[in-house]
Formats: C-alpha cells, sequence, structure tokens
C-alpha cells in the first residue's frame, strides 16, 4: 500500500536519506528504530509530501510523489489518505477538542458540521476525550493533546498514519496511554508507521521493523529478527545503547 | 450711483512719463534704501493669491505690495515679505515674527481687543460666484434651501469674513465648506463634483471672474456685506500705527491708492467712501459699522457642530481602521505566500504609503487624482475617481494604516510555529484553506495588542481630514479659532473629546498586552 523506492533527499550538502526501499502493506503495522539523526522524520515528512526529495519516488496506492516535486492536488489527495501525528502534537491552540477533530473533515474534505460532529464525537471517546470535546488543547495534559492528535489524523479517514516519535514528549505514564491507544488501532487493522524510541512497542505490536542509521535502512525483518537475532551490527549497537537508557 | 470721478486728463496725459520718473528714481532709492531704512516685516500669504500678493517669489505683485511699498516708503521704512498661512497672521503677528499683518485682513470689531487695526485702505464687499453653466442660482435668494433638494454646497475660506457670514445669514440653508485656498476653492467650483457656488470677497471675484481670468465662472447677485480691509497690528505699537495711518491718509488724498487700485481693476464707487473714513477717527463708533462686520457666531449653534463633529471623526476612525486592517491582512498574506509578482507590486505599495506623509498621501488622492482623471477625460473615470470628501478620508486613512497594519500582520503570521501549516496540510487542507482557518486566526489574536494601538494613532491622525474639506473635531476648531474668544475654549473642549474617545482604547491596549495570548510552541 505504501511503496518508497530508491528516496534519496538532500538539505544543502547533507544527504540525508541515501536511497531509501520500504513497503508497507495493508494493515502492517511498521516500526523505524534508529539512533537520532538517522532521517527517520526525514523519510515520513517525504512520504506525506511535507518535503521534496531529489530522487526516487514514493506510491500511495495509485497516487504518487517524484522526485522534483508534485502538483498540489495530487498532495492533497495523498495527504487525505496518510494521517501523521507529530511528537509536539500540533494541535491548532484556537479551537476546541472537537473542532481540532472536525477541522480535517470540514476544511480539507468539506463535508457539513452537522454530518461530521457524532462521527468525530465517536473518534474522541475512541481515544478516551469525550469528556473533553469542548476545552482548549492548553487546558489538556500533552498525553491528552497527543491522543486528541491521533482522532484528529483519523478524522479524514487515512488508509495509513504516520506517527514521528508520538510518546518522545511524555512521561511513561502518560506515553503508555497513547502507546495504549495505538495499540488499539493496530489490532483493528489500522496501517501504520511508527517512528519511536518505545522499543517494547515495537516488539509487541510491529510486524515489520526496520532500523534507519545515516541515511539508510540498515535492517528490515520481523521483531523476533531484529530483537532476537539481529543481523548487522548497527542493529546490534543501536538496541546495546538503547537498553542501557 | 456716480460713477468714480475719472483722473483729469492733465494727470492722464502726464502719467507715463511720471510713472518712467518713479521708476527710475524709485529703483536708485529703493536700492539706497534697502541697505539704510529698518525693515518692516509685513506678513501675508501668497497663497492667497491675485490680485493681492502673487507671482514669483522673487518678483511679488499684486495691489497689496505696491501699496506696502508706498506706506512703508511714507513712513521710512523698508518693506519686508514673511510668508505664513493666511488664517494664522493675527497668531504670527502675536508671537513677534512679523509687525504689521497685511492681506485683506478684514475689520472685526472684537479683533480690537487683542489688536489694533489702522485705517481702511480698502472696501470690500462679499461675491457670490457660480459655475457659468449653472442656471439655478442667479442670486442669493437662489441659496435658500428648496424642499427635497439637497442642500447647495458653499465653498469660503476658513476663518473668513465670507464663512461668518454665510454661517449666520444662511445657517442650515446651505452647506458651508470651508476651504483653504482662493485657487483651490475656483478649481472645486469649476470641477462641480465638490462645491455648487463660493462667496468670496469682490478682490478676488473681480480679478478672476469678472476679470475673465476663470469664463467658467460668473459672478452673480448684488454685492453684499460691506466691509473693511485694514492693516493688523500689536496694540503696544501706537507708533507705528500713528505712522501709518498718516500714509494711508496720504494715500488716498493724493490719488495714489486710486491708481494702485485702478491699475488692478479694483477701484469701484465703494472705494469712495475712503476719502471721508480717512478723515474720521478709526475704530469707527459701534453704530457705524455695517451690520454685516459685527455678525456673531453663537455658542449654542456651536453645540451642534462639536456633536456633528466628533460623529465625523468617530465614523473616520472607525470606518478606516476595519478597512486598514482587512487591506493590510491581505497585504501581508500576499506578501507572506504570494508568486514574486504579486509580492514585489505589494512591497513597492507598503514602502510607498509608509515612506510619504499622510498629508500629501490626501491631497494627491482628493485633489491630483480627480485631476489627472479629468486631464485623461474619460467620464466614467472621473465619476469613479471623484469620491465625497469623507470617502476620499476614509480611504486616505485606511491605505496609509493598510501599510503599517501589513507589516504587524506580517510578523504576526511569521510568529506561528511552521507546525501549525504542517498539521493543517497534513490533514490535506489546501494552503489557502489552512492559512484563513488555522494560521490568521491564530495572527489575528496575537496582534490585538499593536492593532489597538495604532487605532489610537489613527484617532487622531483623523485631524489630517480637515484639509480635505471635511469638518471632523480638528476642521471645527480651525474654523472658529479666529473668534479668540472661542478659540480657546474650544481648544480645550476639542482636546479633551479627543482624550475621551483615545483614552479607554489605550487603557484597553494595555491590558491586552498584560495578557499576551498563548500560542503553540
Ligand atoms: N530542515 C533541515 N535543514 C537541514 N538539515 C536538516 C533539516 N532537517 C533535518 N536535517 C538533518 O537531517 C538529518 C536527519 O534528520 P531527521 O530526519 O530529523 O533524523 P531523525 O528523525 O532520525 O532523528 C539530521 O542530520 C538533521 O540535522
Ligand atoms: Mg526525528
Amino acid at each position: 500500500m505504501i511503496e518508497v523506492c530508491e528516496l534519496s533527499k538532500h538539505h544543502g550538502h547533507l544527504h540525508v536519506l541515501r536511497g531509501i526501499n520500504l513497503t508497507v502493506r495493508q494493515g502492517e503495522v511498521a516500526a523505524v528504530i534508529g539512533p537520532s539523526g538517522g532521517g527517520k522524520s526525514t523519510l515520513l515528512r517525504c512520504i506525506n509530501g511535507l518535503e521534496k526529495f531529489q530522487a526516487g519516488s514514493v506510491r500511495v496506492g495509485e497516487l504518487s510523489l517524484k522526485a522534483g516535486g508534485t502538483k498540489s492536488e495530487q498532495l492533497r489527495a495523498l495527504r487525505q489518505r496518510i494521517g501523521m501525528v507529530f511528537q509536539q502534537f500540533h494541535l491548532f491552540p484556537h479551537l476546541t477538542v472537537l473542532e481540532n477533530v472536525l477541522s480535517g473533515p470540514l476544511w480539507a474534505q468539506g463535508r457539513t458540521r452537522a454530518e461530521a460532529e457524532p462521527e468525530a464525537l465517536t473518534l474522541l471517546e475512541r481515544v478516551g476525550m469525550r469528556d473533553k470535546a469542548n476545552v482548549r488543547p492548553e487546558q489538556l495534559s500533552g498525553g491528552q493533546q497527543q491522543r486528541v492528535a491521533i482522532a484528529r489524523a483519523l478524522a479524514v479517514h487515512p488508509e495509513a498514519i504516520l506517527f514521528d516519535e508520538p510518546t518522545s514528549a511524555l512521561d511513561p505514564r502518560m506515553a503508555g496511554e497513547v502507546l495504549g491507544v495505538m495499540s488499539d488501532l493496530a489490532k483493528a487493522g489500522q496501517t501504520m508507521i511508527v517512528v519511536t524510541h518505545a522499543m517494547s512497542f515495537a516488539r509487541r505490536v510491529a510486524h515489520t521493523v526496520h532500523v534507519m542509521h545515516e541515511g539508510t535502512v540498515a535492517e528490515s525483518g520481523p521483531p523476533e529478527q531484529i530483537f532476537g537475532a539481529a543481523r548487522t551490527e548497527v542493529t546490534r549497537q543501536f538496541l546495546h545503547e538503547a537498553m542501557r537508557h | 450711483m456716480t460713477e468714480a470721478p475719472a483722473p483729469s486728463s492733465h494727470f492722464r496725459r502726464r502719467l507715463p512719463l511720471l510713472a518712467g520718473l518713479v521708476l527710475l528714481f524709485g529703483s536708485l532709492s529703493q536700492t539706497h534704501a534697502q541697505a539704510d531704512l529698518p525693515p518692516l516685516r509685513w506678513g501675508g500669504d501668497a497663497a492667497g493669491g491675485a490680485p493681492f500678493i502673487y507671482g514669483p517669489s522673487t518678483n511679488r505683485v499684486g495691489f497689496e505690495v505696491e501699496l506696502i511699498a508706498f506706506l512703508a516708503k511714507q513712513i521710512g521704512r523698508h518693506p519686508v515679505f514673511v510668508q505664513a498661512d493666511w488664517d494664522t497672521l493675527p497668531d504670527t503677528l502675536q508671537r513677534g515674527n512679523i509687525d504689521i499683518a497685511m492681506n485683506g485682513m478684514e475689520f472685526v470689531p472684537e479683533r480690537e481687543q487683542e489688536f489694533a487695526s489702522t485705517l481702511p485702505y480698502f472696501i470690500y464687499t462679499l461675491r457670490l460666484i457660480v459655475r457659468t453653466n449653472d442656471d439655478s442660482v442667479k442670486g442669493w435668494e437662489d441659496l435658500k434651501r428648496q424642499p427635497g433638494k439637497p442642500r447647495l454646497r458653499v465653498g469660503v475660506l476658513r476663518g473668513s469674513v465670507a464663512e461668518r457670514y454665510m454661517r449666520t445669514k444662511f445657517g442650515d440653508d446651505v452647506e458651508v465648506i470651508p476651504t483653504r485656498e482662493v485657487d483651490e476653492t475656483f478649481q472645486l467650483v469649476e470641477g462641480g463634483e465638490r462645491l455648487d457656488v463660493t462667496v468670496q470677497d469682490s478682490p478676488a471675484a473681480a480679478y478672476y471672474v469678472e476679470g475673465g481670468k476663470l469664463p467658467q465662472l460668473k459672478v452673480v447677485g448684488e454685492p453684499v456685506a460691506p466691509g473693511y480691509y485694514i492693516i493688523l497690528t500689536r496694540k503696544s505699537d501706537t507708533e507705528l500705527r500713528e505712522a501709518l495711518n498718516g500714509a494711508i491718509r496720504e494715500a488716498v488724498r493724493s490719488g495714489e491708492i486710486e491708481r494702485i487700485y485702478r491699475k488692478y481693476k479694483l477701484w469701484s464707487k465703494e472705494q469712495e467712501q475712503l476719502r471721508l473714513l480717512v478723515e474720521k477717527p478709526w475704530p469707527p463708533a459701534p453704530e457705524d459699522v455695517p451690520a454685516s462686520v459685527t455678525a456673531k457666531l453663537s455658542l449654542k449653534s456651536l453645540r451642534t457642530a462639536l456633536l456633528r463633529a466628533t460623529g465625523v471623526t468617530i465614523s473616520l476612525a472607525c470606518l478606516a481602521m476595519p478597512l486598514a486592517i482587512l487591506l493590510g491582512i491581505g497585504i501581508a498574506v500576499g506578501r507572506l505566500y504570494g508568486p514574486w509578482w504579486v509580492r514585489t507590486p505589494l512591497a513597492v505599495y507598503v514602502e510607498i504609503l509608509r515612506g510619504t506623509p499622510l498629508l500629501l498621501q490626501m491631497y494627491v488622492l482628493f485633489f491630483l487624482v480627480p485631476m489627472a482623471a479629468r486631464a485623461i477625460g474619460w467620464q466614467p473615470l472621473i465619476s469613479l475617481v471623484t469620491l465625497p470628501a469623507f470617502a476620499v478620508g476614509v480611504l486616505g486613512l485606511a491605505f496609509n494604516y493598510s501599510a503599517y497594519e501589513s507589516e504587524i500582520y506580517r510578523a504576526g503570521l511569521q510568529a506561528i510555529p511552521r507546525g501549525q501549516m504542517e498539521a493543517a496540510l497534513s490533514l490535506g487542507m489546501s494552503r489557502s484553506k489552512a492559512i484563513w482557518h488555522i494560521i490568521l486566526p491564530q495572527a489575528v489574536r496575537l496582534v490585538v495588542p499593536p492593532v489597538t494601538n495604532d487605532f489610537i494613532a489613527l484617532f487622531k491622525d483623523t485631524s489630517i481630514c480637515s484639509v480635505i474639506l471635511i469638518t471632523d473635531l480638528t476642521g471645527l476648531y480651525y474654523q472658529n479659532k479666529y473668534d479668540r474668544e472661542i478659540a480657546l475654549q474650544l481648544a480645550l473642549v476639542v482636546g479633551l473629546l479627543y482624550l475621551a474617545m483615545s483614552y479607554p482604547l489605550s487603557l484597553l491596549a494595555r491590558r491586552l498586552e498584560s495578557q499576551p495570548l498563548k500560542v503553540e510552541g
């Protein structure tokens, strides 16, 4: 369903992505792990068109992004099929929780409020935030904000959701709430790419784990392989470092 | 109805020879005089124009220029012209920057409490002037309000006796619109979009209109409200005043004044009275003053005028600011998100409006743009750009402030973290939807304090609209400050009214500034 092919990206002289190949099937949960600065965020941002890239391609179903830019109509279509959840939440501070969730249906999809609202409330129910529907984001804890952000992403019915370190800005208890919601999504068959430092989550929930290092995918495989029988030195080294923290 | 006596034929024949001699000796002695004689600083407004004082600043001509040359010579002084706005001449005299004010200064009895006038040197009347092709106004009676028709707009020099005459005599029948300059006023009547008629002192009417300089205008009706032009001196300068009175008497007795006035086609039967007047004591006893001169503005009529002017000031500000904000937002968005061919002209627009004075911009919008349109001569364009003065005021303020608001909103938009735009885009919103629903509302909240501050500034800048015939609070003050009894109270009241309106806004701005709005990140 998502196919990244020989993706290459420069930031000035910095070669951030060096020919990435990655495939995510319908219903699959892919975890992306690896040391900081390896290009994980950049990869996600390229997949939903927030960053341009210089070579290779990204395909989502029959839509595709090409090196050197894509028409904005095509980008919009693709973005509605791929949701994104950010490390810093990026909720809209001037809107209530419910309005945040409605923002996509109303302003991206042109649906009516009357039609979209019941569903938005159901989504808030699903992430355990229904009772906060009418408060502003500033009154919520980080974990609550991230759960609203997930509901917001789900509201446009994306076929896949990209998570960029969704729990890194949260303390462990709040991270647990968010990871719980994500596990539920995975069980429901939601296609997801999750960049994360939460190794236990990757191990438990992911179908495939990709290790990124210096702009390349160093190793890909099922969690049992990555966490039990890593085949590359990069993976072993990274996991060793990660366990110490 | 006897004509002014023609100069004797004997005198007339010898005139050219005499004039030649006077010129020769005059110029010789003048070079001497310039060096030796003490200067007499006389204040006037050359912008008031012909036939009073006009011509290039290096070579002024006009009946007053010639008269003062004669008078100064008589008293052994050498005249030095000092330029001042006409309606500020008395104040300039009081401040001591000039020794005398002489430029169509009308004799106003109340003014004698603060200044002292010399003997009159000219007897003027008020003349009604209309467009040549306008047959609806044939005389003063036609100025009365016709039921069902809009009031006629009458241009009068602000602070002039003509203004006061129109206000007291016609009150609510006409709309009195005070103007700053004679030229400007005639132009506006010719144009017809802003003024229907004007009332001017007889010299201007005689020179410009009856003299055929402005064929599009004609003088109608009888001359009314005779009055005297006098030279204004400080009360304490008794010696100077006595000397000038002697010189004026001499000018009248010797026929010099008649010679000058005939040269400018200003001699009329009214001037005959000068011969009697200069032999009598001055100022005249109250019962000898023509009623038109003593007409006085009542404070009560000023109260309604104040109320109306306050309304004008408030409406100017309250209409201009929202417009400035809307324009400013559009400009800011265009400059931040638009392609280069949008960004570049907008940047030029902002720099021009921020880099030139608001006063100049008002003049351009009000006078020059319609003039340019008339030069092009395409009627729809002319009607489009010749807006009512009030609309020009609102637009001028809005354009000017839009440049400042756009900079504020640009900063506000840039202060919204990138993540907000990215989150909106990742939901599939178009860029314009994201700007409209996500970025702009946050930016607008963020810049409420600086925008409120600008509103206060705009509030005070509405005063500039008084130069384009709008009677706002400042305009009202300018129109009435010649009445020196009211001037100080009026200044106080007007100042307090401005303060009463801007102070609550200041408080609001301060409160908003102390509670900054939260932005993500
Ligand atoms: N906008 C940018 N400009 C320049 N360099 C960037 C930019 N964004 C990311 N980088 C660089 O690209 C590399 C990969 O960054 P990133 O994708 O954020 O890695 P990760 O998410 O794996 O930590 C880093 O070296 C980072 O400094
Ligand atoms: Mg990252």
